[in-house]
């Protein structure tokens, strides 16, 4: 992560998480304030509802009252009491509750079997036994109850009135409907919402309320008559049981206080936060890039610097534009490079006069050995003239031929030589390696078959999907045989030579494998050194040819080796 | 126990009040005066066919009619005789009968109306017309022919374009708007003698109680009745009965036993019919009493229990609050039976609340017309008229294959106002206890209208 990247993210978390702490404080403190005035609102709902409560019903009773002393009921109290036939009043509740508004009103026998009823008319004769009870229903004011009626059950404000003619009582039970029209009239203030839920039959009454929270408070005050209050996200909910005369639990007032306006006002802080959030960002990349702009760019320019020396640049300097610890730094650097550059140059020199040292000696040494051969035949050439000149036609033949033969030898040698500094830039084109790699084999047969010749086993593991790679063939061969001839040099008692080819990725790997004596760390960190050799017969030239084919191919070489467990040359192309 | 003389007086003038005194006009009756009739059903034809209420409006007659004895009388034929065969029937008409237009009544004039009748019946019928004779023949025997010539459609009738009915009765046409109003005046020709009022005012579909006359439907009205009108019920004549719509016998078989017909009748209907657990009323067929039974409730729920009756709908006619009351008591009933029935007006539902009204007199006929009506029509024709034990156990069938459920017969009742008094005809020692027929009213035209 660049240090940009870091400014900037330190910059926006501290603006974030500073404006998300006063968003929360914010919000928290908003929520419990309504919390509050929820509280209060609920609270004075029920009492304003308890008086509505107490209102709706004292108009009840009246207009029950009203029924009760009305003519009609009146004059079938006295027929009552006159024994006579009632049959001619089955409609009057009707007439009755529609005169004075009530929604329920039936006219009752003293033996409790109805005579006229204005919410089921087709209910006379049948009994309402409840009224038969021993009560003085004038005393008693208004209660819930559940009513029958033709298409289900409903929920009213009943009361009752007796009417005494004689020795009967008269029983007139009246009331209004408790529904969702009666809430409607109800005073509620704005975002307050209420409903009823009836718990009279479960067909007729759906279960869900609208919401999730409604059904569960419903249902946990169904387990528990009492007044419980829920909160979601979208409203509060209290919960107020009510109940019938027997105590039974015959509705339940849902008051809703929407949260809407909370919900608003916390949208309008969290969309604040993440403005000044958003800000915040903002700021912390206009920072970052001013910051790096003023603080970063020395150390760019060092890093810049530094990269230029690594690719070879040793004479790259960085500017040095401030005194503090970044300029410090800088200078540091410039005379870093400065001994740097120095040391590199010594170590050149050194390594240059080493190298004609081992020049010297590797062409001392190889000149040396064809020289003595042709200073020991001129020598005897002389010995012969002057010693025996009949023989010395003879001896000259037989020197003529060393010298020629060593001559050549002289040649070869310095060929080679040659060779190495005239190494041609491949030619590069598609090249099967797994073609290459049997020709280097291949070239060798014969010699291995030779009689006499120390047994070697060659095995070839060429790999079948390695495809082509751009290479010079004639380069690629002479590398490959090389190695090849450095592994038979190095099992002079025979042993098992391996040519491996794979492809891992986007490279081709060809190995070349001995089991010869092996080789020391120190041998393998020089093996590649032109002119190194640990053979008593070679130039060091092999190897070194070998890296520099392979490094005009963009490739890789590497050996593996341990004394005693043989040697392993792996040259990598890019496929 | 001896009463005192007082109240033996108010007990003589209560029965006197009560008593259809006034309709049989106790005070001598006085020729003139109209009288006004508020009828809540709107005729729209004049078609005598189609007159099946117990107001009789006399405007055309028959050449017989049925009396409250079940007799044949004569009305515009005077005598008749048929073959042994009963294939050939002759007629003498009255003499001096003249239509409301003053052409004389003859039996070539009589013949066009009384084809028309019978050929609804008896297709091969033929009738010939001499003078004041008609001849009514037919291949096969037809003894039911005075029975036929005796209902409504029978009448002898004229038509012309200024007048929509031109019968030979007390009344004529003088104005027709039909569905609206009917107008009458005394058809000072009539054969029979003038009528006593002088015109009739027929309104339809006006509310009651300011007519001399008017029809109470079904239902608690007594109370709004003014001041010193009287009623008048006719014998049971119409059949409030439920049918299932798709034969659901078993359904029918439970509502049977669940629904009490007695409060319907008491409360519901306040007495203007009678509880029917037959199809005919009892005055019609002499057996309905055969067929009472107590609703039994426990025995409903155990066949609904069993056959496992699903929900059911009612229909009843739309616009008439009665028999809704009367479909709502059902559901009622059948609730406490466990069958759940949703009483509605009209429409494609499980069981249907009829009514039916007699058109005749005939327990034969009437049979007859409900077993078509019921789907056994083809049974029908083991009825004999002759032998009253053919009709029980033909109705008894219909009955048992809970095919229909009776429910009640219901009276038509009329309110008739203190200064309208009937007249009984010399002909008969009592009124007509099926019909109120207008040419025998009068009205007391010193009192208020």
């Amino acid at each position: 992560m660049s240090f940009r990247t870091k400014i900037f993210l330190s910059i926006t978390a501290t603006v974030v998480v500073a404006v998300w702490i006063v968003a929360a404080v914010v919000s928290a403190l908003v929520t419990q304030s309504f919390e509050r005035r929820d509280e209060q609102r609920t609270a004075s709902l029920v009492s304003e509802l308890q008086r509505e409560f107490s209102r709706r019903g004292a108009e009840v009773a009246r207009r029950v009252q009203a029924a009760a002393d009305s003519d009609a009921v009146q004059r079938l109290a006295v027929d009552l009491g006159g024994h006579l036939d009632t049959s001619q009043y089955y409609t009057e509740a009707q007439t009755l509750a529609q005169e004075q508004s009530l929604d329920f009103l039936e006219l009752v026998a003293p033996d409790a079997a109805i005579i006229s009823s204005a919410e089921w008319p087709a209910r006379f004769g049948y009994k309402e036994d409840w009224l038969a009870q021993p009560v003085d229903w004038n005393a008693q004011g208004v209660f819930l109850k559940k009513e029958d009626l033709a298409n289900g059950a409903a929920l009213g404000l009943i009361t009752v009135r007796s009417v005494k003619a004689g020795d009967v009582t008269l029983y007139v039970a009246g009331g209004q409907r408790l529904d969702d029209e009666f809430l409607d009239s109800l005073p509620v203030a704005d975002g307050t919402h209420l409903q009823l839920y009836r718990n009279l039959d479960a067909t007729l009454q759906p279960r869900s309320l609208g919401s999730k929270v409604a059904d569960q408070l419903v249902e946990d005050v169904q387990r528990q008559p009492r007044q419980l209050t829920r909160v979601s996200d979208a409203a509060s909910i209290t919960a107020i049981p009510l109940r019938g005369r027997d105590n039974q639990l015959l509705a339940i007032l849902l008051i809703e206080n929407s949260r809407a306006e909370l919900v608003s006002l916390k949208r309008y802080i969290q969309g604040t936060a993440a403005a000044v959030g958003g800000a915040g960002v903002l700021l912390g990349l206009i920072l970052s890039f001013w910051t790096a702009s003023r603080v970063t760019r020395p150390l760019r320019n060092l890093a810049l610097s530094v990269r230029e020396v690594a690719s070879g640049k040793w004479d790259t300097r960085a500017s040095v534009s401030s005194s503090d610890e970044v300029g410090q730094l800088a200078r540091d650097f410039n005379g870093m490079t400065e001994q740097l550059v120095e040391q590199r140059d010594r170590m050149i020199q050194a390594e240059r006069v080493a190298a004609w040292r081992e020049l010297a000696r590797r062409l001392a040494h190889e000149l040396k050995n064809p020289l003595f051969p042709l200073q020991i035949t001129i020598e005897n050439l002389q010995r012969s003239r002057d010693a025996s000149p009949e023989q010395f036609d003879e001896v000259f033949r037989e020197s003529t031929s060393t010298l020629l033969a060593e001559l050549g030898h002289l040649k070869t040698i310095i060929g080679r030589f040659s060779d190495f500094a005239k190494m041609p830039a491949p030619q590069l084109e598609p090249v099967d390696v797994n073609q290459i790699a049997r020709q280097a084999m291949q070239l060798f047969e014969a010699q291995l078959q030779a009689p006499g010749h120390t047994p070697v086993e060659t095995k070839l593991h060429l790999a079948s999907d390695i495809g082509q790679v751009a290479a010079d063939p004639d380069q690629l061969l002479r590398a490959l045989r090389n190695l090849v001839l450095n592994a038979f040099d190095a099992m002079p008692r025979g042993g098992a030579l391996t040519m491996r080819t794979s492809r891992h990725d986007s490279k081709v790997a060809i190995e070349v494998s001995d089991t010869g004596e092996g080789l020391t760390p120190e041998e393998c960190d020089r093996l590649f050194t032109p002119y190194y050799t640990t053979k008593q017969h070679g130039t060091g030239l092999g190897l070194a040819i070998v890296q520099s084919v392979v490094s005009d191919h963009k490739g890789t070489i590497s050996v593996q080796s341990e004394p005693g467990k043989g040697t392993t040359f792996r040259i990598e192309l890019q496929a | 126990m001896r009463l005192p003389v007082w109240a033996w007086f108010a007990l003589a003038s209560l029965l006197f009040g009560l008593t259809p005194s006034s309709l049989l006009g106790a005070v001598r009756p006085h020729y003139g005066g109209a009288l006004t009739v508020e009828l809540s059903n709107a005729w729209t034809t004049l078609d005598p066919g189609s007159f099946k209420a117990a107001l009789s409006i006399p405007i055309a007659e028959t050449l017989v009619r049925i009396n409250s004895r079940g007799e044949i009388e004569p009305v515009l034929a005077v005598a008749w005789q048929h073959d042994p065969d009963f294939k050939r029937w002759r007629f003498s008409l009255r003499p001096k009968v003249a239509f409301h237009d003053g052409e004389a009544l003859t039996a070539a004039s009589a013949v066009p109306s009384l084809l028309v009748a019978l050929k609804q019946q008896y297709s091969d019928v033929s009738i010939e017309a001499g003078g004041q004779a008609l001849v009514v023949e037919c291949d096969h025997a037809i003894p039911e022919l005075l029975d036929r010539l005796a209902a409504p459609g029978a009448a002898i009738v004229r038509k012309s374009d200024a007048n929509p009915l031109i019968g030979t009765g007390p009344f004529r046409v003088t104005l027709w708007e039909p569905g609206r109003r009917l107008a009458l005046a005394a058809f000072d020709e009539y054969w029979g003698g003038r009528p006593y009022l002088d015109s009739v005012a027929i309104e339809f579909g006006a509310g009651h109680g300011h007519a001399d006359m008017f029809d109470i439907p079904p239902g608690p009205a007594r109370r709004i009745l003014p001041e010193g009108v009287v009623t008048w019920s006719s014998e049971p004549r119409t059949l409030v009965a439920i049918t299932a719509a798709n034969g659901d016998t078993l359904l029918l078989r439970g509502l049977a036993l669940a629904i009490d017909r007695t409060p319907i009748v008491n409360v519901l209907a306040q007495h203007k019919g009678d509880a029917a657990f037959g199809l005919l009323p009892q005055w019609l067929s002499g057996y309905a009493f055969l067929f009472q039974s107590t609703p039994d409730v426990m025995r409903a729920k155990q066949l609904v229990s069993q056959a496992r009756l699903g929900p059911a709908s009612l229909s009843y006619p739309a616009n008439d609050a009665f028999l809704r009351s009367v479909a709502e008591r059902v559901a009622l009933n059948a609730r406490d039976a466990g069958i759940a029935i949703q009483p509605m007006p009209t429409g494609n539902t499980n069981l249907r609340l009829i009514v039916w009204p007699l058109e005749s007199t005939s327990a034969a006929d009437e049979l007859k017309r409900l077993a078509d009506q019921l789907g056994a029509g083809d049974r029908s024709k083991q009825l004999d008229p002759s032998k009253p034990e053919t009709l029980y156990e033909f109705e008894r069938s219909l009955l048992d294959e809970h095919r229909v459920i009776p429910v009640l017969h219901l009276r038509e009742n009329y309110g008739i106002a203190p200064r309208v008094h009937f007249q009984a005809p010399a002909q008969t020692s009592a009124t007509d206890p099926f019909a109120l027929h207008l040419e025998n009213a009068w009205v007391d035209q010193r009192a208020q209208p």
